[in-house]
């Protein structure tokens, strides 16, 4: 029970960070049109910021200044670089991104170096926040958890509550709209480039000490997050979330409860001693195949529905 | 019937292909040559994708390496007699068959989907079975990989591809037939339509189409070639690993055919020999070679989509019409040249030195640039870089107006030419 | 006779929104029927059904007699019923002639062959030049499609449209935006194509439809007030009241 409990709870945590890229990688493509390729790397580059500005200033002026940089760069790469590209078509613009995760993940191993920088958890949370059964749950995992959850909530009333949520969600459903209606779109469009970075930015400063600071940190989560979007169904917000919950929670549970896959071949009357490439799969258990989980999600939606879990529009 | 221009070019280039291993000798140059060679087939078989079907692929690699898999492993088994044996100069057909049986499989499930959900699918079962080697240890060897010995018995006229330039004749023979079948195919009802499903997928539903079919035909033959290079690589090297179904191996596909140009049948060809050039001799020099990489391809992405082959073909009308306007334009692509060298060298001096301080253990050790040791301690040679890159920034803001006033000059008049 | 084209009860909401409100017609072999009605009546969206475009609410759709309703587009347009569309929608990024090549293969069973080259075969060459000639294209065949004038394109759009050979021609409005001159010759045009197969075309000129059309129905917010001979309608007070009082010619 308590282990059902704990990896729920890290499952949750884990959705939300995931949530937190795919949010934003998800008003920038239903805005857009755009899916940027180079999310995860904002991601990392909040990690990389963060490291840099708490060894001097401490981890809390980190929380607050590296996700404001790292949307002011995003939006700065939307204005100078990928809007002269928009011109050219999503292919080209999808394809820039993909050139700039490459350069950033290169720029991150010329500045910081090959090797992991030593991003810990600050002291003052790197503390039991409570044990139960003889787990111990950190405070640094409640804080993640209070902010990614936070953020949700602050992100869930901007856009149904403000007038700029409300220009925002007219762009979702129609695109063309916002235009028609006078609203300066270029600039829409870099803010919500810039907010967007700046989201995953917020998930690299809170993760990036739990999942460790290096250059390939956002080629590993970057995939994944690609995966929740579209199983969630391009473009739509709540598929997104339940999206992201789920492989959380998913790789979670295969990881803590760590079930062996025999008693399915046994099942299927195959046995231990086979040979060939049913040896390999056997002695599988469900923690050595949780990385593989979500692609394999993402087969099986795109065999059974293609479009996703609310994808509408097909792009 | 070909036309005789086209016949005469041909036959040049395989005259080429048949002298060129005869005059160097370095057997570091051969394995570049073997490397290019099927570098042009993997990039050819990717513009299938994404220059013909307009469907861009961060997983294409998967294909190559699959069938590479597939190759060592039956070449094991004829060793041990576990297999009838083929020749080795067929082998790279039962690649072809496996790269298309795969591509078959998974692109019923991908191509299912176009544009950017194609893309993010790709993705996934790139991950998937990069994932999957280190599972199914049996099959791709874990972490080691899979090792094979191409010299299996005699073949036709003594061959036995021990020496390596025995598999380069069969690198440059494979890459021919291969150049040629996919440059017919563009040809063919299929190769059309596969065009016309890029350009417009919807309309291609009302001309009698399904937009479905024919993507995964499109996906399935370029999986075949896909797969016939990567046989070549398993025989070319002897050793399969896991990182050749990765990320990375598609990644540097898709550089190479973008930056070649996705417009033209030859610009793959163009960026495969040159970035596999650029690879083969840079990648030791410099540390910093895959930030160059990666900002070549960020450049040509922003301001020539066409790729180089594009640049060039840009000039064609020009060259056809009066070739000597192409000279009166020189000075100014000269001048432009000339600066962007100068801000080149500051801003590589630049890289090259923090790239040194950030990964470089023991400060103590000069970099050599240029053939000058440098002690990066010192502030000279970083405003001496500086500078340089300032300077050749600020010439370049003068001098590629020039550039485009020029191109924009000569069209005029070549058009003018025409008309009159 | 086996009616052309049969609709039978068919509706279409968007959400809530009810776009066609019941369609009984019979489109005729051999007949040009021209589909009249206000901006937002319904018109392409009726096309956009018989099509396949879009999936019917309620109702059928018969072609030839045969039921078509919701079939793929694909599958439709290889029985034999080819459209136009309202908004230039051809390939941007081919020739002229790729263009009208591209639209034949599959009716001269080149489908999707992968093994034989398309150039030199006398039937695509013919028909290809056959098709230009018509639609008055040939000169510009060598053009990337992208880069004709409005006009051409609109010649292009019914190139690829009877290209294939099909037998039932839907067009919608195929002559939007063009000026006098070249709505006369569309005109021509269309009624040289109509010659040997049935059309249904969507028009807003009350002078080129009351010219061509042999019958006409008139489709007011999702339902058809009329159906009848362009006599008929002009004398049809409903439709006078509805529709012709203000928007057409004395
Ligand atoms: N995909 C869609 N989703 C929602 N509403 C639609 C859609 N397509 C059409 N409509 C609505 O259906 C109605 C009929 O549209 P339709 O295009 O069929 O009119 P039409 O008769 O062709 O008009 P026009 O003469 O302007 O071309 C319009 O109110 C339109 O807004
Ligand atoms: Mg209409």
């Amino acid at each position: 029970m308590e282990v059902f409990v704990f990896s729920l709870f890290n499952g949750v945590l884990y959705g939300m960070l995931l949530f937190l890229l795919a949010s934003g990688l998800t008003l920038i493509f239903s805005m857009m049109g755009v899916l940027n390729f180079a999310h995860a790397s904002f991601f990392m580059l909040g990690a990389y910021f963060a490291y840099q500005i708490s060894q001097p200033l401490g981890f809390w002026s980190a929380l607050i200044a590296a996700p404001i940089l790292v949307g002011l760069l995003g939006a700065a790469v939307e204005r100078y670089m990928l809007r002269p590209v928009h011109r050219f078509g999503h292919v080209a613009e999808l394809l820039f991104t993909f050139g700039l995760a490459f350069v950033i993940e290169e720029l991150v191993q010329m500045v910081w170096g090959k090797v992991p920088v030593p991003y810990d958890v600050p002291e003052s949370m790197n503390i039991t926040a409570f044990a139960w059964q003889g787990l111990d749950y950190s405070a640094y995992r409640l804080f993640m958890l209070v902010i990614s959850v936070g953020i949700f909530v602050a992100l869930f009333f901007g856009l149904t509550r403000t007038r700029i949520g409300l220009i925002i969600r007219a762009s979702l459903t129609h695109p063309h709209m916002a235009a028609a209606l006078g609203h300066d779109v270029p600039k829409i469009f870099m803010w919500t480039f810039g907010v967007g970075c700046a989201l995953a930015g917020i998930a690299g400063v809170i993760g990036g000490n739990v999942l460790g600071t290096e250059p390939g940190m956002a080629i590993q989560l970057g995939p994944i997050v690609f995966v929740v979007i579209v199983v969630g169904g391009l473009g739509s917000l709540s598929g997104a979330l339940i999206a992201s919950l789920f492989i959380g929670i998913l790789n979670n549970m295969a990881i803590s409860y760590d079930f062996s896959l025999y008693p399915i071949f046994k099942e299927l009357g195959v046995e231990r001693n086979v040979e060939g490439v049913l040896a390999d799969l056997v002695n599988l258990t469900t923690g050595s195949i949780a990385p593989l989980l979500p692609y394999l999600l993402l087969v099986l939606m795109l065999i059974f529905r293609p479009r996703g879990l609310f994808g509408m529009r097909d792009v | 019937m070909p036309d005789p221009r086209k016949l005469g070019i041909g036959a040049l280039i395989v005259a080429l292909l048949i002298v060129l291993p005869m005059m160097i000798s370095s057997s570091f140059a051969l394995s570049v040559m073997n490397q290019i060679g099927i570098a042009i087939i993997f990039a050819l078989a990717f513009n299938m994708l994404l220059g013909q079907g307009g469907m861009l692929s961060f997983g294409h690699a998967v294909y190559f390496g699959l069938a590479g898999f597939v190759t060592a492993h039956v070449i094991n088994g004829m060793h041990v007699d576990a297999f009838p044996y083929i020749p080795v100069t067929l082998i790279p057909l039962v690649g072809g068959i496996a790269g298309l049986f795969f591509g078959i499989v998974v692109g019923f499930v991908s191509t299912r989907r176009a544009g950017t959900a194609f893309a993010m699918i790709s993705l996934g079962f790139a991950e998937l079975v990069t994932g999957l080697t280190l599972i199914i240890v049996f099959f791709f060897g874990g972490e080691e990989g899979v090792q094979t010995d191409r010299w299996v018995r005699e073949e036709w006229f003594g061959i036995t591809y021990g020496p390596d330039i025995q598999v380069y004749y069969l690198i440059a023979a494979w890459c021919v037939i291969a150049a040629i079948l996919m440059y017919a195919l563009t040809r063919t009802p299929f190769g059309r339509m596969s065009n016309a499903v890029r350009d417009n997928p919807e309309r291609t539903q009302f001309i009698g189409y399904n937009t479905h079919r024919l993507r995964w035909l499109a996906f399935a033959l370029s999986s075949f070639f896909a797969g016939l290079a990567g046989a070549l690589h398993a025989i070319n090297v002897e050793h399969v690993g896991f990182e050749t179904v990765g990320l990375g191996q598609s990644a540097v596909i898709l550089i190479m055919v973008y930056i070649g140009g996705t417009g033209h049948f030859a610009g793959p060809i163009l960026g495969a020999i040159l970035i596999t050039l650029l690879n083969a001799y840079l990648s030791d020099v410099s540390p910093a070679w895959y930030l160059y990489l990666g900002l070549i391809f960020v450049l040509i992405v922003m301001f020539a989509p066409g790729g180089l082959a594009g640049l060039i073909m840009m000039h064609e009308p020009i060259r056809r019409t009066a070739p000597y306007l192409l000279w009166q334009m020189a000075p100014a692509y000269g001048a432009a040249l000339g600066t962007s060298l100068v801000g080149l060298a500051g801003a590589i001096g630049l890289i090259e030195m923090i790239y040194f301080r950030s990964t470089t253990v023991s400060l103590d050790s000069a970099l050599v640039l240029y053939g000058i040791e440098l002690d990066t301690g010192d502030i000279w040679p970083w405003l001496i870089c500086a500078a340089l890159g300032a300077a050749g920034g600020y010439g370049c803001k003068m001098t590629y107006p020039r550039v485009a006033e020029a191109y924009s000059a000569a069209m005029h008049e070549a058009r003018a030419l025409v008309t009159t | 006779m086996t009616p052309a084209i049969e609709f039978r009860g068919v509706q279409k909401n968007f959400g809530p929104t009810e776009v066609i409100r019941g369609i009984d017609l019979v489109i005729q072999p051999g007949e040009i029927h021209a589909m009249i009605g206000p901006n937002g009546a319904g018109k392409s969206t009726l096309f956009n059904l018989v099509t396949g475009r879009y999936h019917v609410s309620a109702g059928h759709i018969a072609l030839n007699g045969e039921d078509i309703t919701n079939r793929a587009p694909h599958d439709i347009s290889r029985k034999g019923l080819s459209r136009s569309f309202q908004v230039t929608n051809i390939f941007h990024r081919m020739s002229v002639y790729e263009n009208v090549r591209c639209a034949m293969l599959w009716n001269l069973g080149y489908r999707y062959k992968f093994w034989q080259s398309v150039r030199n075969k006398r039937d695509l060459t013919e028909r290809t030049d056959e098709v230009l000639a018509q639609t008055g294209l040939s000169s510009r065949s060598t053009v990337l499609a992208g880069l004709l004038s409005y006009s051409d394109q609109r010649a292009l759009e019914i190139a690829i449209t009877i290209a294939g050979g099909a037998n039932v021609v839907l067009l919608d409005e195929p002559t939007s935006g063009m000026s006098s001159a070249e709505t006369e010759q569309a005109v021509t045009l269309i009624r040289d194509i109509s010659a040997t197969r049935t059309m249904v075309i969507v028009e807003h000129d009350m002078g080129v439809v009351f010219d061509l059309a042999d019958r006409i129905s008139v489709l007011v917010y999702g339902k058809i007030i009329a159906t009848g001979t362009p006599a008929q309608i002009r004398a049809n007070t409903k439709v006078q009241e509805a529709y012709l009082g203000t928007d057409a010619e004395p």
